[in-house]
Protein backbone atom coordinates (compact mmCIF):
# COMPACT_ATOMS: atom_id res chain seq x y z
CA UNK A 1 0.00 0.00 0.00
CA UNK A 2 2.96 2.80 0.87
CA UNK A 3 4.38 2.12 -2.42
CA UNK A 4 1.55 2.41 -4.57
CA UNK A 5 0.80 5.72 -2.43
CA UNK A 6 4.62 6.92 -3.25
CA UNK A 7 3.55 6.25 -6.91
CA UNK A 8 0.06 7.85 -6.74
CA UNK A 9 1.55 10.91 -5.11
CA UNK A 10 4.23 11.11 -7.98
CA UNK A 11 1.53 10.77 -10.72
CA UNK A 12 -0.72 13.50 -8.97
CA UNK A 13 1.85 16.17 -8.86
CA UNK A 14 2.86 15.55 -12.26
CA UNK A 15 -0.66 15.13 -13.73
CA UNK A 16 -2.00 18.34 -11.91
CA UNK A 17 1.27 20.02 -12.43
CA UNK A 18 1.76 20.68 -8.58
CA UNK A 19 4.66 23.36 -8.91
CA UNK A 20 7.03 23.53 -6.17
CA UNK A 21 4.83 20.79 -3.98
CA UNK A 22 6.68 17.52 -3.16
CA UNK A 23 5.33 13.59 -2.84
CA UNK A 24 6.77 14.69 1.34
CA UNK A 25 4.21 17.84 1.55
CA UNK A 26 1.32 15.43 0.69
CA UNK A 27 0.13 13.18 3.69
CA UNK A 28 -2.19 10.23 2.06
CA UNK A 29 -5.01 11.18 4.44
CA UNK A 30 -5.16 14.92 3.43
CA UNK A 31 -8.34 15.98 1.63
CA UNK A 32 -7.73 16.07 -1.49
CA UNK A 33 -10.43 18.81 -2.59
CA UNK A 34 -11.35 21.76 -0.39
CA UNK A 35 -9.27 22.77 2.68
CA UNK A 36 -6.39 20.03 1.60
CA UNK A 37 -4.94 20.54 -1.42
CA UNK A 38 -7.79 22.72 -2.53
CA UNK A 39 -8.45 20.69 -6.02
CA UNK A 40 -11.05 21.80 -7.92
CA UNK A 41 -13.58 20.11 -10.52
CA UNK A 42 -11.00 19.87 -13.42
CA UNK A 43 -8.72 17.88 -11.20
CA UNK A 44 -11.51 15.85 -10.54
CA UNK A 45 -11.59 14.80 -13.84
CA UNK A 46 -8.01 14.60 -14.58
CA UNK A 47 -8.09 12.43 -11.45
CA UNK A 48 -10.60 10.46 -13.11
CA UNK A 49 -8.52 10.06 -16.53
CA UNK A 50 -5.31 9.24 -14.33
CA UNK A 51 -7.21 6.34 -12.65
CA UNK A 52 -8.51 4.76 -16.30
CA UNK A 53 -5.22 5.31 -17.90
CA UNK A 54 -2.91 3.86 -15.17
CA UNK A 55 -4.58 1.67 -13.54
CA UNK A 56 -7.24 0.51 -16.28
CA UNK A 57 -10.15 1.57 -13.98
CA UNK A 58 -13.15 3.06 -15.06
CA UNK A 59 -15.37 4.82 -12.37
CA UNK A 60 -18.54 3.69 -13.78
CA UNK A 61 -20.91 5.42 -11.11
CA UNK A 62 -20.33 8.86 -10.88
CA UNK A 63 -21.62 9.01 -6.96
CA UNK A 64 -18.90 6.68 -5.73
CA UNK A 65 -16.49 9.68 -7.00
CA UNK A 66 -16.62 11.57 -3.43
CA UNK A 67 -15.79 8.75 -1.63
CA UNK A 68 -13.00 7.56 -4.09
CA UNK A 69 -11.29 10.72 -4.54
CA UNK A 70 -11.81 11.99 -0.85
CA UNK A 71 -7.92 11.07 -0.21
CA UNK A 72 -4.53 9.50 -1.68
CA UNK A 73 -5.74 6.79 0.92
CA UNK A 74 -9.30 6.23 -0.68
CA UNK A 75 -7.67 5.74 -3.97
CA UNK A 76 -4.48 3.77 -2.93
CA UNK A 77 -7.52 1.36 -1.40
CA UNK A 78 -10.15 1.64 -4.31
CA UNK A 79 -7.00 0.83 -6.53
CA UNK A 80 -6.11 -2.32 -4.62
CA UNK A 81 -9.77 -3.60 -3.61
CA UNK A 82 -10.22 -3.90 -7.90
CA UNK A 83 -7.15 -5.99 -7.88
CA UNK A 84 -4.79 -3.14 -10.02
CA UNK A 85 -2.26 -1.88 -7.99
CA UNK B 1 -10.55 57.00 -34.74
CA UNK B 2 -8.25 57.83 -32.02
CA UNK B 3 -7.55 57.06 -28.21
CA UNK B 4 -4.91 57.72 -25.83
CA UNK B 5 -2.52 54.67 -24.73
CA UNK B 6 -2.44 54.98 -20.72
CA UNK B 7 -0.83 51.88 -19.85
CA UNK B 8 1.66 48.98 -21.22
CA UNK B 9 2.13 45.91 -20.62
CA UNK B 10 4.97 43.28 -22.58
CA UNK B 11 5.94 39.88 -22.59
CA UNK B 12 8.75 39.58 -25.48
CA UNK B 13 11.85 37.70 -26.44
CA UNK B 14 13.45 41.19 -24.74
CA UNK B 15 13.25 41.95 -20.98
CA UNK B 16 10.52 43.84 -21.65
CA UNK B 17 8.24 42.79 -18.32
CA UNK B 18 10.74 44.99 -16.18
CA UNK B 19 10.65 48.52 -17.61
CA UNK B 20 13.55 47.94 -19.73
CA UNK B 21 13.28 50.08 -22.82
CA UNK B 22 15.76 47.51 -25.06
CA UNK B 23 18.64 49.05 -23.04
CA UNK B 24 20.32 46.22 -22.77
CA UNK B 25 19.03 44.15 -25.75
CA UNK B 26 19.32 40.28 -25.71
CA UNK B 27 20.90 38.75 -29.08
CA UNK B 28 19.75 35.41 -30.59
CA UNK B 29 21.53 32.98 -32.51
CA UNK B 30 19.21 30.91 -34.22
CA UNK B 31 16.16 31.23 -36.41
CA UNK B 32 13.28 31.21 -33.68
CA UNK B 33 13.02 33.03 -30.68
CA UNK B 34 11.34 32.66 -27.74
CA UNK B 35 9.88 34.83 -24.47
CA UNK B 36 12.00 35.53 -21.46
CA UNK B 37 9.88 34.32 -18.45
CA UNK B 38 9.01 36.92 -15.42
CA UNK B 39 8.47 35.35 -12.48
CA UNK B 40 4.93 34.56 -12.91
CA UNK B 41 4.39 34.10 -9.13
CA UNK B 42 3.98 37.63 -8.90
CA UNK B 43 1.88 37.92 -10.80
CA UNK B 44 -0.44 34.92 -11.18
CA UNK B 45 -2.16 32.84 -7.58
CA UNK B 46 0.01 29.86 -7.88
CA UNK B 47 -3.23 27.85 -7.59
CA UNK B 48 -4.28 29.29 -11.01
CA UNK B 49 -0.41 29.20 -12.17
CA UNK B 50 -0.27 25.94 -12.53
CA UNK B 51 -2.84 25.09 -15.21
CA UNK B 52 -1.83 27.83 -17.34
CA UNK B 53 0.21 26.95 -20.21
CA UNK B 54 2.71 29.29 -21.04
CA UNK B 55 1.15 31.50 -23.77
CA UNK B 56 -1.64 31.86 -20.79
CA UNK B 57 1.05 32.84 -18.77
CA UNK B 58 2.44 35.21 -20.55
CA UNK B 59 -0.46 37.08 -21.83
CA UNK B 60 -2.44 37.31 -18.05
CA UNK B 61 0.99 38.62 -16.86
CA UNK B 62 1.55 41.34 -19.91
CA UNK B 63 -2.68 42.30 -19.36
CA UNK B 64 -1.74 42.92 -15.12
CA UNK B 65 1.61 44.61 -16.05
CA UNK B 66 -0.70 46.75 -18.17
CA UNK B 67 -3.46 46.81 -15.48
CA UNK B 68 -0.90 48.21 -12.92
CA UNK B 69 0.51 50.33 -15.19
CA UNK B 70 -2.44 52.23 -16.51
CA UNK B 71 -3.94 52.40 -12.60
CA UNK B 72 -7.11 51.50 -14.55
CA UNK B 73 -8.30 48.37 -12.41
CA UNK B 74 -11.33 47.53 -14.18
CA UNK B 75 -11.76 48.01 -18.41
CA UNK B 76 -15.19 48.39 -20.08
CA UNK B 77 -14.04 45.72 -22.45
CA UNK B 78 -11.30 43.22 -23.42
CA UNK B 79 -10.21 42.48 -26.66
CA UNK B 80 -7.75 40.44 -28.27
CA UNK B 81 -6.00 39.74 -31.35
CA UNK B 82 -3.86 36.34 -32.04
CA UNK B 83 -2.92 34.20 -35.37
CA UNK B 84 -2.63 31.23 -33.74
CA UNK B 85 -4.17 31.35 -29.91
CA UNK B 86 -2.73 28.85 -27.66
CA UNK B 87 -1.07 26.64 -29.99
CA UNK B 88 0.90 24.56 -28.07
CA UNK B 89 -2.39 23.82 -25.27
CA UNK B 90 -3.90 22.54 -29.13
CA UNK B 91 -0.88 20.60 -29.78
CA UNK B 92 -0.92 18.95 -26.50
CA UNK B 93 -4.17 17.98 -26.73
CA UNK B 94 -4.11 16.88 -30.76
CA UNK B 95 -0.77 14.90 -29.69
CA UNK B 96 -2.90 13.27 -26.50
CA UNK B 97 -5.58 12.09 -29.64
CA UNK B 98 -3.37 10.49 -31.28
CA UNK B 99 -1.64 8.48 -28.88
CA UNK B 100 -4.00 7.25 -26.61
CA UNK B 101 -6.47 6.32 -29.83
CA UNK B 102 -9.43 9.31 -28.95
CA UNK B 103 -9.39 8.04 -25.80
CA UNK B 104 -9.01 9.35 -22.31
CA UNK B 105 -8.44 12.64 -22.84
CA UNK B 106 -7.29 15.19 -20.28
CA UNK B 107 -9.34 18.36 -20.12
CA UNK B 108 -7.05 20.83 -18.94
CA UNK B 109 -5.31 21.43 -22.32
CA UNK B 110 -8.59 21.13 -24.35
CA UNK B 111 -10.10 24.02 -22.63
CA UNK B 112 -7.30 26.08 -22.63
CA UNK B 113 -6.34 25.25 -26.46
CA UNK B 114 -9.64 27.75 -27.63
CA UNK B 115 -8.25 31.03 -28.92
CA UNK B 116 -10.24 33.33 -26.43
CA UNK B 117 -8.32 31.70 -23.81
CA UNK B 118 -6.45 34.55 -22.55
CA UNK B 119 -9.33 37.33 -22.78
CA UNK B 120 -11.37 35.26 -20.83
CA UNK B 121 -8.92 34.20 -18.42
CA UNK B 122 -8.17 38.25 -17.61
CA UNK B 123 -11.98 38.92 -17.51
CA UNK B 124 -12.49 35.98 -14.96
CA UNK B 125 -9.54 37.11 -12.79
CA UNK B 126 -10.88 41.26 -12.85
CA UNK B 127 -14.63 39.51 -12.59
CA UNK B 128 -15.34 41.69 -15.20
CA UNK B 129 -18.41 41.04 -17.33
CA UNK B 130 -17.85 43.22 -20.20
CA UNK B 131 -17.65 43.15 -23.57
CA UNK B 132 -14.56 40.30 -24.17
CA UNK B 133 -14.04 39.60 -27.71
CA UNK B 134 -10.69 37.74 -29.61
CA UNK B 135 -9.83 38.48 -33.00
CA UNK B 136 -8.41 35.72 -34.95
CA UNK B 137 -7.10 36.93 -38.43
CA UNK B 138 -4.06 36.08 -39.48
CA UNK B 139 -1.80 38.77 -39.97
CA UNK B 140 -4.76 41.46 -39.15
CA UNK B 141 -5.30 39.46 -35.86
CA UNK B 142 -4.33 42.59 -33.71
CA UNK B 143 -5.49 45.15 -36.09
CA UNK B 144 -9.09 44.14 -36.17
CA UNK B 145 -8.54 44.05 -32.05
CA UNK B 146 -7.86 47.43 -32.47
CA UNK B 147 -10.30 48.72 -34.90
CA UNK B 148 -12.87 46.90 -32.37
CA UNK B 149 -11.23 48.96 -29.62
CA UNK B 150 -11.47 52.23 -30.72
CA UNK B 151 -14.71 51.79 -32.84
CA UNK B 152 -15.99 51.09 -29.04
CA UNK B 153 -14.23 54.12 -27.88
CA UNK B 154 -15.17 56.31 -31.17
CA UNK B 155 -18.84 55.58 -30.57
CA UNK B 156 -18.63 55.96 -26.91
CA UNK B 157 -19.99 52.70 -25.91
CA UNK B 158 -16.15 52.09 -23.43
CA UNK B 159 -13.44 54.73 -22.27
CA UNK B 160 -11.37 52.02 -21.26
CA UNK B 161 -10.14 49.44 -23.58
CA UNK B 162 -8.08 46.86 -22.56
CA UNK B 163 -6.72 45.61 -25.88
CA UNK B 164 -4.19 42.56 -26.45
CA UNK B 165 -1.79 41.10 -29.20
CA UNK B 166 -0.02 37.48 -28.44
CA UNK B 167 0.96 34.32 -30.64
CA UNK B 168 3.65 31.84 -29.08
CA UNK B 169 6.01 29.95 -30.77
CA UNK B 170 7.09 25.82 -30.83
CA UNK B 171 8.74 23.94 -32.22
CA UNK B 172 6.11 22.00 -34.02
CA UNK B 173 4.74 25.17 -35.44
CA UNK B 174 8.19 26.48 -36.30
CA UNK B 175 8.91 23.13 -38.09
CA UNK B 176 6.08 23.33 -39.67
CA UNK B 177 6.05 26.25 -41.33
CA UNK B 178 9.54 25.94 -41.86
CA UNK B 179 8.62 23.72 -44.76
CA UNK B 180 6.47 27.03 -46.14
CA UNK B 181 9.81 28.51 -46.64
CA UNK B 182 8.92 31.23 -43.85
CA UNK B 183 11.69 31.46 -41.61
CA UNK B 184 15.69 30.97 -42.57
CA UNK B 185 17.24 27.78 -43.31
CA UNK B 186 20.54 28.93 -41.50
CA UNK B 187 20.61 30.30 -38.05
CA UNK B 188 22.25 33.91 -37.57
CA UNK B 189 22.77 36.36 -34.73
CA UNK B 190 19.25 38.03 -34.45
CA UNK B 191 21.31 41.63 -34.24
CA UNK B 192 22.37 41.03 -37.61
CA UNK B 193 19.14 40.67 -39.26
CA UNK B 194 19.34 43.08 -42.13
CA UNK B 195 22.48 41.95 -42.93
CA UNK B 196 21.51 38.40 -44.25
CA UNK B 197 20.27 38.78 -47.27
CA UNK B 198 18.52 35.20 -47.76
CA UNK B 199 15.00 34.38 -47.89
CA UNK B 200 12.79 34.12 -44.62
CA UNK B 201 12.93 35.17 -41.40
CA UNK B 202 13.07 34.77 -37.38
CA UNK B 203 10.37 33.07 -36.07
CA UNK B 204 9.56 34.75 -32.82
CA UNK B 205 6.66 35.32 -30.49
CA UNK B 206 5.18 37.72 -27.81
CA UNK B 207 1.84 38.96 -25.50
CA UNK B 208 1.55 42.70 -25.21
CA UNK B 209 -1.08 44.45 -23.64
CA UNK B 210 -2.63 48.43 -23.99
CA UNK B 211 -4.32 50.44 -21.67
CA UNK B 212 -7.04 52.38 -24.24
CA UNK B 213 -8.77 54.97 -23.53
CA UNK B 214 -10.96 58.45 -24.41
CA UNK B 215 -9.81 60.46 -21.40
CA UNK B 216 -6.76 63.00 -22.09
CA UNK B 217 -4.30 62.34 -18.50
CA UNK B 218 -0.33 63.62 -18.28
CA UNK B 219 0.12 59.94 -17.45
CA UNK B 220 -0.82 58.73 -21.07
CA UNK B 221 1.95 57.91 -23.33
CA UNK B 222 0.99 58.95 -26.86
CA UNK B 223 -2.19 59.24 -28.99
CA UNK B 224 -2.96 57.04 -31.53
CA UNK B 225 -3.93 59.11 -34.01
CA UNK B 226 -4.63 57.08 -36.90
CA UNK B 227 -4.66 53.26 -38.26
CA UNK B 228 -5.11 51.76 -41.28
CA UNK B 229 -4.45 48.55 -43.01
CA UNK B 230 -3.62 47.48 -46.81
CA UNK B 231 -4.43 43.97 -48.11
CA UNK B 232 -2.40 42.53 -50.40
CA UNK B 233 -1.05 45.53 -52.68
CA UNK B 234 -0.25 44.84 -56.66
CA UNK B 235 3.01 46.81 -55.42
CA UNK B 236 5.35 49.02 -53.79
CA UNK B 237 3.75 51.94 -55.24
CA UNK B 238 0.47 51.01 -54.22
CA UNK B 239 1.42 50.97 -50.88
CA UNK B 240 3.32 54.80 -51.33
CA UNK B 241 0.35 56.06 -52.41
CA UNK B 242 -1.86 54.81 -49.29
CA UNK B 243 0.96 55.72 -47.07
CA UNK B 244 0.31 59.13 -48.36
CA UNK B 245 -3.59 58.99 -48.25
CA UNK B 246 -3.19 57.65 -44.93
CA UNK B 247 -1.37 60.98 -43.58
CA UNK B 248 -3.44 63.52 -45.90
CA UNK B 249 -6.50 62.12 -43.98
CA UNK B 250 -4.72 62.70 -40.82
CA UNK B 251 -3.48 66.54 -42.00
CA UNK B 252 -0.14 65.38 -41.85
CA UNK B 253 2.70 64.93 -44.96
CA UNK B 254 5.86 62.78 -44.86
CA UNK B 255 7.86 65.62 -43.48
CA UNK B 256 5.86 66.30 -39.95
CA UNK B 257 6.55 62.18 -39.35
CA UNK B 258 9.89 62.29 -36.96
CA UNK B 259 10.16 58.82 -37.19
CA UNK B 260 9.12 55.72 -38.94
CA UNK B 261 9.26 51.70 -37.55
CA UNK B 262 9.17 49.72 -40.22
CA UNK B 263 8.61 45.96 -39.69
CA UNK B 264 11.59 45.20 -41.99
CA UNK B 265 12.18 41.19 -41.16
CA UNK B 266 15.27 40.33 -42.92
CA UNK B 267 13.50 38.38 -45.55
CA UNK B 268 14.84 39.26 -49.02
CA UNK B 269 11.73 38.79 -50.85
CA UNK B 270 9.68 41.10 -48.91
CA UNK B 271 11.63 44.10 -47.39
CA UNK B 272 11.98 45.51 -50.51
CA UNK B 273 8.53 47.30 -50.23
CA UNK B 274 9.93 49.25 -47.13
CA UNK B 275 13.14 50.58 -48.51
CA UNK B 276 10.97 51.48 -51.28
CA UNK B 277 9.04 53.54 -48.69
CA UNK B 278 12.00 54.97 -46.94
CA UNK B 279 13.83 55.70 -50.96
CA UNK B 280 10.70 57.29 -51.71
CA UNK B 281 8.79 58.88 -49.47
CA UNK B 282 11.12 59.35 -46.14
CA UNK B 283 14.44 59.72 -47.64
CA UNK B 284 14.49 62.73 -45.07
CA UNK B 285 13.10 61.09 -41.82
CA UNK B 286 14.72 58.93 -39.63
CA UNK B 287 13.59 54.99 -39.44
CA UNK B 288 13.73 52.65 -36.91
CA UNK B 289 13.01 48.67 -37.26
CA UNK B 290 12.41 46.05 -34.34
CA UNK B 291 12.03 42.32 -35.68
CA UNK B 292 15.55 41.49 -34.65
CA UNK B 293 14.37 41.69 -31.10
CA UNK B 294 11.15 39.89 -30.96
CA UNK B 295 10.62 37.65 -34.61
CA UNK B 296 8.59 37.30 -37.03
CA UNK B 297 4.95 36.40 -35.76
CA UNK B 298 0.94 37.07 -36.63
CA UNK B 299 0.94 39.96 -34.59
CA UNK B 300 4.43 41.46 -34.17
CA UNK B 301 2.68 44.90 -34.99
CA UNK B 302 1.74 44.82 -30.83
CA UNK B 303 5.63 44.77 -30.66
CA UNK B 304 5.67 48.05 -32.56
CA UNK B 305 2.89 50.06 -30.81
CA UNK B 306 4.66 49.20 -27.91
CA UNK B 307 7.81 50.88 -28.87
CA UNK B 308 6.38 53.97 -30.34
CA UNK B 309 4.50 54.75 -27.26
CA UNK B 310 7.53 54.57 -25.06
CA UNK B 311 9.59 56.13 -27.67
CA UNK B 312 7.28 59.18 -27.82
CA UNK B 313 6.51 59.35 -24.03
CA UNK B 314 10.05 58.56 -22.82
CA UNK B 315 11.45 60.94 -26.17
CA UNK B 316 13.99 58.14 -26.96
CA UNK B 317 14.90 56.09 -29.46
CA UNK B 318 17.23 52.94 -28.10
CA UNK B 319 20.23 52.84 -30.18
CA UNK B 320 19.60 48.96 -30.58
CA UNK B 321 15.94 49.91 -33.00
CA UNK B 322 17.71 52.41 -35.21
CA UNK B 323 18.41 52.34 -39.04
CA UNK B 324 20.75 54.92 -40.48
CA UNK B 325 20.27 58.22 -38.35
CA UNK B 326 18.89 59.27 -35.16
CA UNK B 327 15.84 61.99 -35.30
CA UNK B 328 16.64 65.56 -34.17
CA UNK B 329 14.31 67.51 -32.29
CA UNK B 330 11.17 66.30 -30.32
CA UNK B 331 9.56 63.21 -31.28
CA UNK B 332 5.81 64.47 -32.36
CA UNK B 333 4.61 61.82 -34.63
CA UNK B 334 5.64 58.44 -35.37
CA UNK B 335 4.29 56.24 -38.14
CA UNK B 336 4.40 52.23 -37.92
CA UNK B 337 4.80 50.65 -41.39
CA UNK B 338 4.75 46.46 -40.76
CA UNK B 339 2.95 43.73 -43.19
CA UNK B 340 3.09 40.11 -42.49
CA UNK B 341 4.47 38.13 -45.48
CA UNK B 342 3.83 40.79 -48.00
CA UNK B 343 -0.49 39.90 -47.19
CA UNK B 344 -1.30 42.20 -44.31
CA UNK B 345 0.00 45.73 -44.57
CA UNK B 346 -0.97 47.74 -41.14
CA UNK B 347 -0.24 51.56 -40.62
CA UNK B 348 -0.25 53.14 -37.16
CA UNK B 349 0.18 56.80 -36.51
CA UNK B 350 0.96 57.67 -32.97
CA UNK B 351 1.52 61.23 -31.85
CA UNK B 352 2.79 62.98 -28.87
CA UNK B 353 -0.19 64.19 -26.56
Amino acid sequence: MDELIAKLKTQIIEQLNLEGVSPDDISPDDQLFGEGLGLDSIDALELIVLLEKNYGIKIENPAEGKKIFATIRSMAEYITSKGKA
Amino acid sequence: MKAYIRGIGQISPQQTFAGDFLENVVAYNTNMMFCIDPVYKEFINPLQLRRMSRTLRMGVTAAKICLLDSGIEMPDAVITGTGFGCIEDTEKFLLAMLNNNEQQLTPTAFMQSTHNTISGQVAIMLKCKEYNSTYVNRGFSFETALLDSLMLIEEGNAHKVLLGGFDENSVNLHVTTERLGHWKKEKINSLQLLESKTPGTISGEGATFFMLTDKEDENNYALLKGFSTLYKPEDEKEVKLHVSDFLKRNNLSAGDIDLVVYGLNGDVRTDDVYYHLRDNLFNQTAGAYFKHLCGDYYTSSAFALWLSANAIKKQVIPESVRLGKAPSGVLKNILIVNHYRDINYSFMLVSQC
